[in-house]
């Protein structure tokens, strides 16, 4: 077998291999890479910045599952703590499933740090199905859709939610979504119908279709997957909200040196490929 | 190095572990934590359903409060099961029917405002997107890059004339499209891993802070 034949045939277990080192190296070894900040990101983290005590409540959809934590989960954090920092009551809801322990987990963590208190300052309002007939309710009325949060309490009893009533009532909404359902229900019931503000976080591989409609307008401002949330964790701490661990910073290295390593696979893939087809060309005319 | 004295994230660890094995090639240990994934997940989801759907939604309020109203939602659903008695098997489109038509009804106008009107609008060339240079450069390309691939997606007419490298442009700008997707699920992919390296290296060996 020649060298260029060679290239186009290297054991997936040794490019596994590589990956999973250039992945893992910079985590225990970090070069410090410098993180820049877009535009979009910018966007999103305005929207909320702009927000302050006596705004209406953000209401953030946890529309993913413990499979796409590493990239929504720290956009969670941050988008707690930004809030938080800056005296903005929250409401979060779930779409999916599995998420009211991923928002279980996050509400026992962030507003310790801030000395937030439950109903006052935030609250959690559990996991429906039926994606279609919960955005649309929550249009007419929230309550009808959520009587009662997670733990049972009726709304009007909670401070923050007593005088809700839809989303006009609501400043932002913020869907960090890995799927269906998740961010293509709420720009179509809660924004083309009702109008309301959204901004998304997405995993990075439903990024490139929201695009089309940050473009236009439609929405707010988009975090993209682990990169989104590290340039969220940044502005946070920019703009002394917080000091805590970043998380998604933290993979930042690995997923630069990851990206370069299958860079580099694919150069060597092609140039075996283009090298080894030349050749076989060329043997055949003699 | 610090490892965890949680018995869970020793369970977690090892199931990573045995998910991780399967890149080398199949094995019991792979097979094993899929096969308990898949029970868990549907014992959860079975769990769920019933406390957040089917108990305050159908249960409580007509067995427990009486009201008749929820009768309906019940016969429409219970529709559904008639399709194991092949007798009254038709049945089933009752429900079905009823679900394509709310369904269309609810979503075709918002689908078009979202997908057609709006994104249709932020292709015009208006004076605000000239404002600064590099918007109005963006606003431009944008509207050519749509306008050829719709060209490209045009069969009723053969390619001759200005369709030919219309056509060839709007090639160009799919393929930039389809690079930034495939870049982007590469990235996907690789944060899944990072996620799990923190975990391993962090919470379980504690290597990492």
């Amino acid at each position: 077998m020649n060298i260029f034949k060679a290239l186009t045939k290297i054991p997936r277990q040794i490019i596994f291999l590589v990956i999973a080192l250039a992945v893992a190296i910079p985590l225990i070894v970090p070069l410090g890479l410098p993180v820049k900040v877009m535009p979009k990101s910018k966007q999103l983290f305005a929207a909320i910045d702009s927000l302050g005590p006596q705004s209406k409540p953000v209401l953030i959809s946890i529309d993913f599952d413990p499979q796409s934590m590493p990239e929504l989960y720290p956009m969670l954090l941050a988008i707690l703590r930004h809030c938080f920092a800056r005296d903005i009551k929250v409401i979060l809801m779930a779409l999916w499933p599995q998420a009211p322990g991923l928002a279980e987990m996050a509400l026992e963590q962030i507003p310790k740090e801030f000395n937030k208190e439950y109903s006052k300052d935030y609250a959690f309002l559990g996991y429906k199905f039926g994606v279609t007939a919960i955005l649309l309710g929550m249009g007419e009325n929230i309550k009808s859709v959520f009587p009662v949060d997670y733990y049972g309490t009726p709304l009007d009893s909670l401070k923050i939610t007593a005088d809700i009533k839809n989303y006009e009532d609501i400043s932002h909404i913020v869907t960090l979504s890995t799927g269906d359902p998740g961010w293509r229900a709420w720009l179509l019931f809660a924004q083309s119908r009702y109008n309301a503000s959204i901004g998304i976080g997405v995993t990075a591989v439903s990024a490139a279709d929201v695009y089309p409609y940050v473009e236009t307008g439609q929405v707010i401002g988009l975090l993209a997957g682990m990169k989104g949330a590290a340039e969220y964790e940044i502005l946070v701490q920019r703009n002394g909200y917080s000091e805590e661990k970043r998380t998604a910073v933290q993979g930042m290295d690995a997923q630069s040196l990851g990206h370069l390593f299958i860079m580099i696979f694919i150069i060597i893939g092609n140039i075996g490929y283009f090298f080894s087809r030349r050749r076989s060309n060329s043997g055949r005319q003699k | 190095m610090n490892p965890s004295p949680e018995p869970w994230v020793w369970i977690a660890a090892f199931l990573t572990l045995c998910i991780f094995s399967f890149l080398f090639r199949d094995n019991i240990f792979y097979s094993f934590a899929e096969h308990l994934f898949v029970g868990i997940s549907a014992g959860y989801l079975i769990a769920i359903t019933w406390h957040n759907q089917i108990y305050p939604n159908l249960v409580l309020p007509l067995f427990m409060q009486g009201n008749l109203v929820y009768i309906i939602p019940l016969a429409l659903g219970l529709c559904y099961f008639t399709r194991f008695i092949p007798k009254i098997g038709y049945l089933v489109r009752l429900p079905i029917a009823f679900l394509l038509g709310w369904g269309s009804g609810v979503g075709i106008p918002a689908l078009f405002q979202r997908d057609i009107l709006k994104q249709t609008q932020g292709t015009l060339l208006i004076r605000e997107a000239f404002s600064k240079w590099d918007t109005g450069l963006w606003a431009i390309i944008i509207l050519i890059g749509v306008l050829s691939v719709l060209v490209y997606f045009f069969f009723s007419k053969e390619r001759k004339g200005i369709m030919k490298p219309a056509a060839n442009l709007g090639i160009i700008f799919l393929m930039l499209g389809f690079g930034a997707s495939f870049g982007y699920t590469v990235m996907s992919r690789i944060s899944l891993l990072i996620g799990r390296l923190q975990f391993l290296l962090g919470d379980w060996l504690g290597i990492i802070k």
